[in-house]
């Protein structure tokens, strides 16, 4: 059978837990493999910074994420097909995905203002006036051929109320036609469609719906993680993976935090990506179970331990906390030796959700892991009130042992959720 | 620290025999140093050195200057024998040798009060009594260090600054002598003093005073000031004075002469008989987005010293950067997308660079060994000078002004989109 007669996606449940929504999977796709739930490292202008493909691949990382947007600047469609596509144009033989361009138009350029045709922006160079259509956004896709791609989506803020929300909903359904009609590689390339409709449950069943009479291979769920309440967000993801359809994978837009991977693996979403962990990693953050170590704090300079004694990353084998409390943020190799593990961490946390889930024993590793996650601190609500709605009942908060501690995880908490608000402004 | 010299020649230079620790390995001068900064290889981390540019063991240069502010971690590594200095920066198995000044980057100049020697980190000027840098070697624990010195002259500097630095040499080594049997490590003997004969004479003479087996060999300095500035050296003015200097100093002891020479002073260098030298050269040129491309494979094609990965012509040429380069940035990437890095702004841009040029360089050393041996060095000499071209190359590297701006950007998306 010719390689072009295979579908460029094809998914399957490889196991599902017996209590919960989560599933694991087996996604093929042009260029690779992918096991799900899977996060998606984000490599924005074709490169993940500071690591080399080889490394990605020595990390069994399977899938990237790039930015239509960035990518369409720099280098450009022109050269990108030149170079024959981004796999060629980067040097990296596994499977890429990319989202539309529109998110960053809307929340890095100024002006931005959506009607029907399309995303009306000031060009970055001479201030003139452009559009992103669906189809300028599938085109530049078509050009960078990644295995996923998405259409371009009407974004409104996840904080927005009122007819927008719905007026944003209805569009994206109608820009879903237009992308599928202007996908001109569909024998190579799968398009996502994006599932909208804010905070409303209603909205978000009927977008549902009507994507699911499109022809398409796999939905993203759209328009969350920007700012609203942890309580509307699970229920959101919730109510879209209960219509959404069991024998197509699932991608969750932006998330990226260890605890949301896991309530969301749980409420059924198979695949994520987020910029954090390799943000976090600039800043001189190191991920571990129970949160991150910020290594330029003064206790790492004299801690002769690994960032993680169990993490067997190619900088848990050779550097010590000293070390890169004293190289972090200063010389620019700390920030890819902090990339590679925090790449690893989350590699490493996603294979261990499949491996539970293929032993049905996730309900449990769920529990462990929150157990390690917050340790003497009490578990958000909103987790234990997703957790429950899919089953896991989480044992009950510890006493208090420790009021300083507890008020100063809170506060890397915010640190957490302020840094990540940020850059999903300037994804650069 | 035992030195052999296998063979000296007239017009080639010495090939030695280096065993710095009796159970490390036994190296071959001429030597290159890898050069790091606050430990670490610029940009790489010890899996990609290791994978992708050399899996032998190297002698790491380390700087005070970039690792001062580890003196008190390492001081409670080493403890008890420890694991040692080059295990706490991640690169275990490799020797070292301790550095004052970070040959990378132009050390600044003044700052020579009475009795103290600056040293310019990254949070300013830290002044390092004799007391103070016997105390932070002893923290350390190199397998190599050097002796505390004043090296700022250089061509430009004054009969009387020149003098200055020889005595406050002398005053500083004093010390470094009388207290080294503290220390387990090897010490270089600094000699000093500018352009002027005198004053390096007056220099040597100083060390060449000591007892036997006071230090195992000859740090040469006060040349060039570090950073671009070394890569821009007359030779003219240089080869005499190194000479002058060279002849003067025992035989079988090797000499260091850190810096980012050329590669064609490298050449000339060896040839007066010195024997260390380090990878600044290729740091300085990655700093500055050049890719190293000169040729010392004799063949009879033209070729040029760098490739400017800044210059636009390179934006759509998806070759290698260097044709029959077998190192992982010309076998899996090309020219355009180095030059997208750079755009871009990307930390795997210099990466790439450094990984090409590490390996360029680590190359280019393994040939000249070969043509010291084989008596060769003036036809190596005459192909780096030239490239088969009818003149002189210009090895020298300046600053990369070049500004990216939104203008420069391209109009991929524009265009598309308009």
């Amino acid at each position: 059978m010719s390689s072009s007669k295979i579908p460029p996606l094809t998914y399957k449940v490889v196991a599902e837990c017996s209590v919960s929504k989560a599933r694991a999977g087996l996604m093929t796709l042009r260029h690779s493999e992918v096991n799900t739930p899977v996060f998606m490292p984000v490599g924005t202008q074709g490169t993940l910074k500071g690591i080399l493909p080889d490394q990605l691949i020595e990390l069994n990382c399977q899938i990237l994420l790039g930015n239509t947007y960035h990518l369409g600047l720099r280098p450009g469609i022109d050269t990108l097909k030149k170079a024959g596509g981004l796999h060629k144009f980067m040097g990296w033989p596994r499977a890429i995905l990319t989202d539309s361009g529109g998110f960053q138009m809307v929340s890095l350029l100024q002006l931005a203002e959506i009607d029907e045709h399309g995303v009306n922006f000031r060009s970055p160079f001479d201030n003139s006036q452009c559009m992103l259509t669906p189809e300028h956004s599938i085109q530049i896709q078509n050009a960078i051929g990644a295995d996923i791609m998405m259409q371009l989506d009407d974004v409104v803020k996840t904080t927005t109320t009122g007819p927008r929300v719905e007026e944003a909903m209805e569009r994206t359904i109608r820009w879903v036609d237009r992308c599928i009609e202007a996908h001109a590689r569909d024998d190579d390339q799968s398009l996502f469609p994006i599932v909208q409709g804010g905070l409303d449950v209603p909205l978000r069943q009927r977008c549902v719906s009507a994507l699911m009479e499109r022809q398409v291979r796999g939905f993203a769920v759209g328009g969350l993680s920007g700012g609203e309440s942890k309580h509307d967000f699970w229920r959101m993801v919730d109510v879209c993976t209960g219509y959404l359809p069991r024998d197509k994978p699932r991608y969750l837009m932006g998330v990226g935090f260890a605890a949301d991977l896991v309530v969301c693996v749980a409420l059924g979403i198979d695949m994520f990506d987020c910029v954090f962990p390799t943000r976090t990693a600039r800043f001189g953050c190191a991920l571990v179970d129970s949160g991150q170590l910020n290594l330029k704090q003064p206790k790492y300079k004299l801690d002769m331990e690994p960032i993680d004694q169990k993490c067997h990353c190619s900088t848990c084998k050779r550097y010590t906390r000293s070390y890169l409390h004293h190289i972090a943020t200063n010389e620019s190799v700390s920030c890819s030796l902090l990339s590679i593990h925090n790449i690893a961490y989350q590699l490493r946390l996603m294979g261990s959700m499949r491996q539970a889930i293929q032993r049905d024993e996730f309900p449990q590793f769920v529990k462990d892991f929150m157990a390690k996650h917050f340790k003497t601190d009490p578990i958000p609500a909103w987790i234990r009130e997703a957790l429950a709605a899919v089953n896991i009942q989480l044992p009950a908060d510890p006493e208090k042992e420790d009021q300083d501690l507890e008020k100063k995880t809170k506060a890397e908490k915010r640190q957490e959720t302020e840094n990540v608000a940020e850059e999903q402004v300037a994804t650069s | 620290m035992k030195f052999a010299i296998e063979s000296i020649k007239k017009n080639s230079g010495r090939l030695g025999k280096l065993r710095i620790k009796d159970s490390g390995p036994e190296l071959r001068t001429p030597l290159l140093l890898q050069t790091t900064k606050g430990g670490s290889i610029p940009w790489l981390s010890s899996d990609v050195f290791e994978s992708h540019v050399s899996r032998k063991p190297q002698v790491l240069q380390f700087t005070l200057s970039t690792m001062d502010q580890m003196a008190e971690a390492l001081a409670q590594w080493n403890i008890g024998g420890g694991r040692g200095l080059s295990d706490y920066v991640g690169l275990p198995g490799h020797l070292n040798i301790l550095l004052l000044r970070d040959p990378c980057e132009t050390t600044p100049s003044g700052g020579n009060d009475r009795d103290i020697q600056p040293l310019f980190t990254r949070r300013g000027k830290e002044s390092l009594t004799p007391e103070r840098y016997m105390e932070m070697v002893a923290s350390f624990k190199p397998d190599i260090y050097q002796g505390l010195c004043d090296a700022d002259t250089n061509l430009e500097s004054a009969k009387k600054r020149v003098q200055k630095s020889v005595d406050r040499t002398e005053k500083f080594m004093h010390y470094v002598y009388e207290n080294r049997a503290n220390v387990e490590s090897t010490l270089l003997a600094p000699i000093v003093g500018g352009y002027n004969t005198f004053a390096r004479t007056q220099s040597i003479k100083h060390a060449r005073e000591q007892p036997a087996g006071s230090y195992g060999g000859y740090i040469l300095e006060g040349f060039h000031t570090n950073g671009l500035s070394a890569t821009t050296l007359d030779s003219s003015k240089l080869l005499p004075i190194v000479e002058h200097c060279v002849k003067q100093l025992e035989e079988d002891k090797p000499r260091i002469m850190p810096g980012a020479f050329a590669p064609l002073t490298i050449l000339e260098l060896i040839r007066q008989g010195v024997d260390v030298f380090d990878t600044s050269y290729a740091y300085c040129a990655s700093m500055n987005f050049k890719a190293l491309t000169f040729s010392f494979v004799q063949d009879t094609k033209e070729h040029v010293p760098f490739l400017d990965i800044t210059d636009d012509v390179i934006k759509e040429d998806f070759s290698p950067p260097m044709n029959n380069c077998s190192c992982l940035t010309c076998q899996k990437h090309t020219r355009a997308y180095l030059h997208h890095l750079y755009k871009t702004n990307e930390l795997l841009g210099p990466i790439l660079l450094m990984v090409h040029n590490l390996h360029h360089y680590i190359t280019f050393f393994e040939t000249i060994r070969e043509s010291v041996a084989k008596d060769k060095l003036p036809e190596l000499t005459e192909l780096v000078k030239n490239q088969n071209t009818k003149s002189q190359v210009d090895y020298s590297i300046a600053v990369n002004t070049k500004v990216i701006t939104k203008a420069t950007m391209g109009k991929g998306f524009a265009a598309a989109a308009v």
